[in-house]
């Protein structure tokens, strides 16, 4: 009876240790965590994005852009890098995966770097915002493009997906 | 018949006197309930006078050029937190003042501005107050405008939605002066701005920034002061800024700086003081900045100096009491620092020319150290960290070597 509770605890305990070394997004104090891309604070909850390595390191942005920025200057290694996150810009306590979000490009939404870059985890909110506001609908890759040759002259090539 | 002649001259002139006094009569219409109305019966020229009162109203609207909207004592208007601008201003040379405007609400898809001004140019703000808004002033593509005298207090007590003070995007030749700002997120906002002169502001406790340049070029921030803002001053994308004078005190926090200087190029930073801040000038990827003149008293770190940043200059400072006068992350460094005063030299000058005679390495070992690990902190004051310091200086091994001055000043040069 004995070693078998201590079985089940051991697996129990196997199971939350397997399931923690997952790295995943962690929540950005707003107000006090530095962009490590542009060093600014982040302030704005809609816009805060995210970079974890495969060690579970995490690196915070003010923006989406800083997060494209961030990646195509080399900020961190294609191979140490484990997932990009996106804030819901309909729902901000939502983390999106960088390369499934859709993102709205539209001078009417203002994000905190200038290039005005929304995500969204739903198509139809970001053609929603598309149709009240205008601009240009993106996909991940269309986003490190835009921060390439807006910021960067296009002297960056672009990773491959990950 | 001359006669007629000159009598139909002098009706003429008469009529022409008047038409150009009705032109310019300065028309004063007296609000009976609402704003909107007002304005909406106005013409050119016209003073529109609100009396003491509450108004609650907001999306007021001004096409009228050249109309005056003045608060007697006591006016208020009222925004009631709906969710709208309260003031729109989209006509050249209109003035606001006298007036106290508060509660926009908050939205996390719109700037809702207390006064906003949309593509006009020769707007006049000037003694209002403004209370409990997202944004209190904003300017969207204005220029030649004044905005002056105004106490302005943030409300939104959620950070994650409370904007700015004055807030410039996409201006030219606007000054803002002799203003007072506290709790918005930044101060004073620039974004895309050219020829902007922000003089004799006071900006205190606000959540992030007393001040915020972004993409902004030839402009001018001088005689202001800066205290226990969130993060200090951020200056980032800029080039050609004029830093005189300012006061930056008081800005503590892990991620806290006197001026944060991001990618700016050609500019100047002289005669101001920094006061008890964690880090006084954090510069990263600047180049060509003249830092001269400055007091750099009781900070964490007087200055931090990435080694992106290139061709600097720092001539004619004084390094007072500070934990760690320069830091740096790379042994590489192509800044100078020349003729400055450090407390913390210990030479000699024997010759009398108020130079001392052996030159001043002010990166400590320590900070080298501290940068790398900084749970080392706890080492400081220890006679370790002294015997250290001591036998770097000596010989340098770890610390950048050419970062030294070469003529390190006696007494401090400043008044």
């Amino acid at each position: 009876m004995k070693t078998r509770v201590n079985l089940i605890l051991t697996l129990a305990f196997a199971l939350t240790t397997l399931m923690a070394c997952e790295p995943g997004p962690k929540d950005i104090m707003i107000g006090q965590d530095e962009c490590a891309h542009c060093r600014m604070i982040i302030s704005d909850k809609p816009f805060g994005s995210q970079m974890v390595s495969t060690t579970g390191k995490t690196w915070f942005f003010d923006s989406v852009e800083c997060l494209a920025a961030y990646e195509l200057t080399g900020g961190l290694e294609q191979d140490r890098i484990h997932s990009r996150w996106v804030p819901d810009f309909e729902s901000p306590d939502t983390w999106v995966n960088a390369h499934e979000a859709h993102y709205l490009y539209s001078d009417q939404l203002r994000s905190p770097m200038g290039l005005n870059l929304s995500a969204y985890e739903n198509r139809r909110h970001a053609e929603a915002n598309q149709n009240s506001y205008g601009g240009e609908i993106k996909a991940w890759l269309g986003v490190m493009q835009l921060v390439n040759e807006a910021w960067l002259d296009g002297r960056e090539t672009i990773p491959a997906a990950n | 018949m001359k006669n007629l002649k000159k009598r139909i001259l002098l009706l003429l002139s008469l009529l022409l006197v008047l038409s150009v006094s009705l032109l310019a009569s300065d028309r004063e219409i007296r609000v009976e309930s609402s704003i909107q109305l007002a304005i909406d019966q106005s013409e050119p020229g016209d003073v529109i006078i609100i009396p003491a009162g509450v108004y609650e109203e907001s999306g007021i609207t001004i096409e009228t050029a050249r109309i005056i909207l003045r608060g007697e004592d006591g006016a208020v208007i009222d925004g009631m937190k709906g969710g709208a601008h309260i003031i729109v201003i989209k006509a050249d040379s209109v003035q606001v003042e006298g007036l106290t405007i508060r509660n926009t609400g908050l939205s996390h898809v719109r700037d809702l501005s207390a006064v906003r001004v949309e593509s006009a140019s020769g707007v006049i703000i000037r003694d209002n107050v403004f209370e409990d808004s997202m944004f209190s002033v904003y300017l969207s593509r204005a220029k030649d405008s004044l905005v002056e005298r105004n106490r302005i207090s943030g409300g939104g007590d959620r950070e994650s939605n409370s904007g700015n003070g004055i807030h410039l995007f996409d201006t030219e030749r606007i000054t803002v002066r002799e203003n007072q700002i506290h709790h918005h997120r930044d101060g004073i906002y620039l974004e895309f701005a050219k020829e902007v002169r922000i003089t004799d502001n006071i900006a205190t406790d606000n959540r992030r920034y007393g001040l915020h340049y972004m993409f902004s070029r030839d402009s001018e921030y001088s005689r202001n002061e800066f205290r226990r803002n969130n993060a200090g001053v951020a200056v980032m994308y800029s080039q050609e800024v004029d830093m005189s004078g300012n006061i930056f005190a008081d800005n503590v926090g892990p991620a806290s700086y006197g001026i944060l200087l991001k990618d700016i190029d050609n500019s100047l930073i002289s005669n101001n003081r920094f006061l008890n801040n964690t880090i006084g000038i954090y510069s990263e990827g600047s180049n060509g900045v003249q830092i001269e003149k400055n007091l750099f008293e009781r900070n964490g770190w007087a200055v931090k100096i990435w080694a992106n940043s290139t061709r600097n200059v720092f001539t004619d400072n004084a390094f007072i009491d500070n934990t760690f006068d320069v830091a740096t992350n790379s042994r590489q460094h192509y800044n100078t620092f020349e003729r400055n005063y450090w407390s913390r030299y210990d030479g000699y000058d024997l010759e009398g020319d108020g130079i001392g005679d052996v030159p001043h390495r002010p990166v400590r070992l320590y900070s080298i150290i501290v940068e790398r690990n900084p749970i080392s902190l706890i080492l400081h004051r220890s006679l370790f960290i002294d015997v250290l310091d001591l036998a770097e200086r000596v010989m340098p091994a770890l610390t950048p070597e050419t970062l030294v001055d070469e003529y390190p000043l006696m007494k401090s040069p400043l008044p």
